[in-house]
């Protein structure tokens, strides 16, 4: 059962002539922090759009807690949209360009799926948010607009408003490539308390050391595959395919700029 | 050289075909822009049909001379059993023409919402419509209230070709009046300075309302932020 918890069967997507995923499956265990790595266009970013049908692959399957997400055919029955909408509000996103929403202050960003996706009245949404907020610590900031907020703060408010929905899985996809170097810290630390806490992840990332020391798992991608799996410090150190080594080396090197 | 006298005795009769200027074009207006939205909605639709409809019924509107679209409305819809006063025939005839351009507006003003808006909203489990009512509508209004204000502006300037189906509004007033004093100057000053005065006023309106939006993102909501103070004062 727990080895069950989210499954990914022989995804296929391809964007007109290019392979994002070829055949990728995958089995998530609760409460298991997993890391994706890879050269840009390698399908990381797809293979978790993917998982809540933001992509719907071409072929394959994607299984949470024994129940099927989405459907291949190109329209979904009303049933079928119905029920993804449930596993979505689920599945907490966060994006590399935060899409917090501009029209809408801090407070209400955290509120709005709350109330209109969930269901929740409105006093019960804004003291969940409250407290949400406090423990990403934008408690001073209830009030301001997202256009008054740092990088940083952005995507801790965009976690912030995915975790209020109660999701059990988080899809990070490279939460932190869009921040300045000096923000990175703040949105790992309130990452690190997710670990902590138990929450189930897929994160796709470029922060190696992050991924080291937190993840469970890492998946390093290359043309739509993955081509090697396991324990991050183990495959980080001793990378037994190629393609791998010479993606560390590049990131090395890059490293070694700054 | 001005017939001074003329303003004063024709005054209330050019008055009232500005009233009723004014009522069509406000329901005009009232009838389009959710014509316009819902056509626009009714454009990116999944089902082809409706899509279709909607594509069409703008392409239709925009690409005739409304004054011809007018004489079909009115010499057209009888012949259906449809008799309506020639001011309501104007009406929606009005309506109709700009809840194309409405239309296309509001298309242009969802499509200029960054897609990562509706990808968030939809990841968190939103529908479709949910997210539009939420996300990407209100974003959209404060890009649209320019443009919105333009294509208002020239409905009410297009509205003076319903005198051609006798509708005593301002325009059809004004010839009148002119036909009984062989005054052109005078009148058609006088139907000129009404339609400025209700343009200037409109756009103005637009222009604060414009402004307001902008400023309550600058300086925070006044509706919410009572609540959402005593909530924060009681965490603290």
């Amino acid at each position: 059962m727990t080895s069950k918890f989210l499954e990914l069967k022989g995804l296929h997507k391809k964007f007109g002539q290019i392979t994002a995923l070829n055949n990728v499956s995958l089995d998530v265990s609760k409460g298991e922090v997993i890391f994706i790595i890879g050269p840009s266009g390698c399908g990381k970013s797809t293979l978790l759009r993917t998982v809540n049908w933001l992509t719907p692959p071409d072929k394959g399957e994607v299984w949470l807690e024994g129940n099927i997400v989405g459907s291949l055919s190109s329209k979904l029955t009303i049933g079928e949209s119905k029920l993804l909408n449930n596993f979505r509000a689920r599945m907490g996103m966060v994006f590399q360009q935060f899409n917090v929403w501009p029209h809408l202050n801090v407070l209400e960003n955290v509120v709005r799926a709350q109330t209109v996706v969930a269901k929740r009245n409105k006093a019960e949404a804004e003291s969940k948010a409250l407290k949400i907020l406090d423990e990403v610590g934008l408690s001073e900031k209830i009030e301001q607009w997202p256009d008054h907020l740092s990088g940083g703060q952005k995507q801790r408010l965009a976690i912030a408003r995915a975790l209020a929905m109660d999701p059990i899985l988080m899809l990070l996809d490279e939460p932190t490539s869009a921040l300045d170097p000096e923000l990175i810290g703040e949105v790992l630390s309130v990452l690190k308390r997710l670990v902590n806490n138990g929450m189930t992840m897929l994160i796709v990332t470029h922060e190696l050391g992050f991924a080291s020391k937190f993840g469970d798992r890492l998946i390093f991608m290359d043309g739509g595959e993955i081509i090697e799996e396991g324990i991050p410090e183990k495959i980080l150190s001793m990378p037994k395919t190629p393609r791998l080594k010479m993606f560390l080396e590049k990131l090395n090197i890059t490293s070694f700029k700054h | 050289m001005l017939e001074y006298q003329i303003f004063f005795d024709y005054a209330p009769m050019i008055l009232l075909g500005f009233w009723l200027t004014l009522k069509i074009v406000v329901c005009a207006i009232a009838l389009g822009i959710p014509l316009g939205l819902l056509l626009a909605l009714g454009r990116r639709s999944n089902f082809i049909i409706i899509s279709f409809l909607s594509t069409s019924f703008i392409e239709v509107f925009r690409n005739t001379p409304f004054i011809i679209q007018v004489f079909l409305f009115y010499y057209v819809l009888p012949f259906y059993g449809l008799r309506l006063p020639a001011e309501y025939v104007g009406t929606l005839a009005l309506a109709a023409f700009g809840s194309a351009y409405f239309a296309e507006i509001i298309r242009a003003g969802i499509d200029a919402v960054p897609k990562g808006q509706l990808e968030s909203a939809r990841a968190i489990g939103m529908t479709d419509w949910q997210a539009m009512k939420n996300v990407i509508l209100p974003q959209t209004l404060s890009i649209v209230i320019p443009p919105l204000t333009n294509q208002t502006l020239s409905l009410i300037k297009e509205s003076a070709i319903l005198s051609t189906i006798t509708v005593h509004e301002l325009t059809m007033t004004g010839l009148m009046v002119q036909g009984e004093t062989f005054r052109p100057f005078e009148v058609f000053i006088m139907v000129a300075l009404l339609y400025w005065a209700l343009n200037e006023t409109i756009a103005t309106i637009m222009r604060k309302f414009e402004k307001n939006i902008k400023k309550s993102r600058d300086t925070g909501p006044k509706n919410n932020s009572s609540t959402a103070l005593k909530h924060g004062e009681n965490t603290r």
